[in-house]
């Protein structure tokens, strides 16, 4: 057991646990932030994935030793609208479950490419799986978001 | 034909509300205790509908969402009869109880057999609030209407909210067989409708079932045997000592639940246990995925083994009379169901009561089985339902019973979340199955004669029960009742055990039933040198009727001939061009759904190197009314990823143990695999039927056809085998 401080959606939070924890379960069993899902914790799937310092992360790959005095953000503290605003006027959620995760990476795909190509979309996502197959209207809700149109047809 | 009819009464009249009961699914009515003070005590309702004074309408019924869309659709129809904005009737969940004996998502059926009786509530309901504000004002009800939540007398300009006339409605008699809007009044069923939860689940704050946290949670991950049926001989509880946060390592009918303070710590500790634990591997140690191929294999050739159905003349000898005999083998995978949210459930079993938060397609299965292992009636175990991370099939009650147990053995409530590898380890598999399927041809080409042989394993709920005519018929949906016109027809069914437990997987047996028959189809039509287009709508067209499904419901061939055209139509079937690039395919496939669904797809695929792609996908549906539209964009949209997925996956054994472990060995469809999808639905007014998995085999079985020309030789195996695409 450690001592652990870091800030998660802006604000600073101080965690004791074991230094191999994953920042997954810190956030889900810790600090109840339970909008980042558990997926296969083996880094393969994306479900898990958040920002750390503004980039992608897999938080089930990330242990707590590793993030001192960084920035943690997470679907609850995305502050992008038009990511989110997008999703809906796509419609793109079935279960849903993976759609957290799916988020986070478009968030962080728009952010350092305003405007994705395909084969852009295509080496950012290709990582985060759903099940349900949703991934043409998630192709089709990040080009929404980057247009800036966040109307719904 | 079963009929679906709804009763309909008041049930209670609350302070200032409506309360109608509805009894889905028109069965006996039984005499029991009136669920709510003053029912009538004959009526047991199933689904609920309550209308306030601030005419906040709650819907009441036992629908899982498990991505389908019934949190958006079921509202839906309650709306477009009762005359409100659909934003005001909210959905709730339904508890396992006397209400709701029967809950349960599967099959497809949940439009299917809503459709009717929520209809007819919301009717009923209107009917109602219309003959109370007719006789508030002294006029005739005919001369009045209903319209976004309110009654109108347009003769006298004069309306009524809906909730001023709720106590006075809940006095009327309810009518019997309130008249239903015609189809073409309908102003929200056939319009898109985004998902009611959508905004919860961009936000993150969505609950599925592990993410419930009752005071006191406790975590808990369960160590198995790799052998399925093996047994717990010992394990070492110590082993957890140096584990900050373990609780408690304790035995259940499952294997070791190491129960800790958080997942890691319970992650941790069933590392530490798993290493001491020794299992008997029990009698399936030894099975491979070679050893089940030769059963499957031999059974298949013991002529003598088996069950059939039969229609029309004798098939074995019209096969002997044929000019010509084509045969062929098709053989389909064990495949594991892989939702991206591994299975969860939370329990508080307490020495009287238990609650349990499950997203699950089976609550009263989990109900019933909570109960009997805590010796409770099942009144003291209540059972919530979260949202489902993806069902297809495989929620029902085995991960949910182990919450249980975990928290008994706690004294405190238990999470119990299964791992990515137990998950993909444990699963209740898609059974694995070998077709061989012949057919006698007429001098013209025509088939005369068909037979369709199958050697499969069966569901575990099912294995080694007698083979019942009603089973047979679910074992072969897909084959028995397959769509063409044949004289004389027999579908063989030969049980093989299994050495791993299996059940429902989305589509459940018409996948590898549709896709052999689909495919056969191709290599009958090429035979003859025919266009499989046209080869089909031949044995479709004009040919009438017949009782498919497990139901033995009637289907409309030339319903289905409809959507094949309409399929071959939007995609220039035949078009100078299509699919005859060098690598390229196109290929065609349809299927009716269960006997309901009707469904047309024609894919382009290609290959090279020994790899494949889908590029194009036409679908085209016929489901009756479409309610949702934009939902059914979407199931068709999942279902082609769920067929392309199988193309790539399969679960395979090795000294009985499961070889696949994660996402890496069992290759799910990804974002840049996932082709272009149209989707056409035929406009209908006949009712409705389900969407979630009728595409998913058609569109499987129009790819293999379309990768079979894109190859030039003819591809038989789920998943595609990478020898059959190689040289390509």
């Amino acid at each position: 057991m450690s001592r652990h401080v870091f800030l998660v959606n802006g604000t600073k939070r101080t965690v004791e646990a074991p230094a191999a924890m994953p920042l997954l379960w810190v956030l889900r069993d810790r600090l109840g932030l339970t909008g980042t899902k558990f997926g296969c914790g083996v880094g393969v799937c994306g479900s898990c994935t958040v920002h750390l310092d503004g980039k992608a992360a897999r938080s089930c790959q990330t242990p707590i030793s590793e993030l001192g005095g960084r920035r943690v953000t997470t679907i609850e503290g995305l502050r992008n609208e038009a990511v989110r605003s997008a999703w809906l006027a796509e419609d793109v959620a079935q279960c849903g479950y993976c759609q957290p995760g799916q988020l986070m990476q478009a968030a962080a795909l728009l952010s350092g490419s305003a405007h994705p190509s395909d084969s852009e979309m295509d080496a950012a996502m290709n990582d985060n799986l759903c099940r349900c197959g949703t991934y043409l209207r998630i192709r089709a809700a990040i080009r929404r978001a980057a247009s800036g149109d966040a109307r719904g047809s | 034909m079963p009929t679906r009819r709804a009763f309909l009464r008041v049930s209670a009249v609350s302070a200032g509300g409506l309360v109608l009961g509805v009894r889905v699914l028109g069965a006996a009515v039984e005499r029991l205790a009136p669920p709510v003070a003053g029912a009538p005590a004959l009526f047991r309702p199933n689904a609920w509908v309550r209308i306030d004074a601030a005419v906040r309408v709650v819907l009441t019924v036992g629908k899982s969402e498990m991505g389908q869309g019934v949190r958006t659709s079921l509202p839906m129809i309650l709306a477009e009869q009762l005359e409100v904005d659909v934003d005001a009737v909210a959905l709730e969940q339904a508890v396992p109880g006397p209400d709701f004996p029967n809950l349960g998502t599967a099959g497809s059926r949940s439009i299917r057999s809503l459709f009717l009786p929520l209809s007819k509530a919301g009717a009923a309901a209107r009917e109602m609030l219309v003959a109370a504000a007719a006789a508030r004002w002294g006029v005739e009800p005919a001369s009045c209407r209903a319209e976004s939540g309110r009654v109108l007398h347009p003769a006298t300009s004069r309306a009524l909210g809906y909730g001023e006339l709720v106590e006075a409605a809940a006095a009327l008699p309810v009518p019997g067989d309130p008249p239903l809007k015609r189809s073409a009044d309908f102003r929200l069923i056939g319009r898109d409708r985004r998902r009611v939860d959508g905004p919860r689940i961009v936000s993150g704050e969505a609950v599925y079932s592990g993410d419930v946290r009752p005071p006191g949670m406790r975590f808990a991950s369960v160590i198995r045997c790799p052998v399925a049926g093996g047994t717990l001989r010992a394990f070492d509880a110590g082993a957890t000592k140096a584990i900050p946060g373990v609780r408690l390592v304790a035995p259940i009918a499952a294997g070791v639940a190491v129960i800790a303070d958080d997942t890691w710590a319970a992650l941790e500790g069933r590392d530490a246990v798993a290493k001491t634990v020794v299992w008997d591997e029990g009698e399936n140690a030894r099975v491979s995925s070679e050893a089940m191929r030769e059963r499957l294999a031999e059974a298949l050739s013991n002529e003598r083994d088996g069950h059939a159905i039969r229609r029309g003349e004798d098939a074995l000898a019209a096969m002997e009379k044929a000019a010509r005999r084509i045969q062929s083998e098709y053989a389909y995978a064990f495949q594991a169901h892989a939702p991206m949210e591994p299975l969860n459930a939370v329990a508080d079993a307490r020495p009287d009561r238990c609650e349990i938060w499950a997203g699950t397609q089976n609550p009263n299965g989990v109900q019933e089985e909570a109960a009997k292992l805590l010796g409770l009636a099942p009144s003291a175990v209540t059972v919530n339902v979260t949202l489902l991370g993806g069902g297809f099939g495989r929620r029902g009650t085995d991960y949910v019973i182990e919450a249980v147990e975990a928290s008994r053995a706690a004294k405190a409530p238990v999470q119990v979340l299964w791992t990515r590898q137990d998950d993909m380890r444990h699963d209740l598999y898609h059974p694995i199955s070998l077709h061989r399927l012949e057919a006698g041809l007429d001098a013209a080409g025509k088939p005369v004669a068909w037979r369709h042989r199958q050697a499969s394993v069966v569901w575990t709920s099912a294995a080694g029960r007698p083979a019942t005519e009603q089973r047979l018929r679910s074992d072969l949906t897909g084959a028995q009742d397959q769509p063409y016109a044949i004289p004389a027809f027999v579908a063989e069914f030969v049980e093989v055990p299994s050495p791993v437990r299996t059940g429902a997987w989305r589509a459940i047996q018409n996948n590898h039933n549709m896709f052999a028959v689909e495919c056969f189809m191709d290599e009958l039509a090429a035979a003859n040198g025919a266009d499989p287009l046209r080869y089909r709508l031949a044995l479709l067209r004009d040919r009438g009727r017949y009782d498919g499904g497990r139901e033995n419901v009637p289907v409309d061939r030339d319903r289905l001939a409809r959507v094949l055209a309409l399929a071959g139509e939007k995609a220039e079937w035949g078009a100078a061009g299509r699919g005859s690039a060098p690598g390229s395919g196109r290929g065609v496939a349809c299927g009716v759904y269960d006997g309901y669904t009707y469904c047309a797809v024609v894919a382009d695929a290609s290959t090279g190197g020994g790899h494949w792609r889908a590029e194009r996908i036409v679908c085209a549906v016929d489901c009756g009314i479409a309610v949702n539209p934009l939902g059914i964009r979407a199931q068709v949209e999942g279902a082609v990823a769920w067929a392309l997925s199988a193309l790539s996956t399969q679960v395979t054994l090795r000294d009985g143990r499961v070889e696949q472990a994660t996402y890496r060995d069992f290759p799910i469809l990804r974002f840049r695999e996932m082709p272009r999808i149209e989707t056409h639905v035929v406009p209908s007014d006949a009712p409705p039927t389900g969407m979630g998995e009728p595409p998913v085999p058609v569109a499987l079985a129009a790819v293999v056809n379309a990768l079979s020309a894109a190859a030039g030789r003819r591809l038989r195996r789920v998943p595609l085998a990478a020898d059959d695409l190689k040289g390509a």
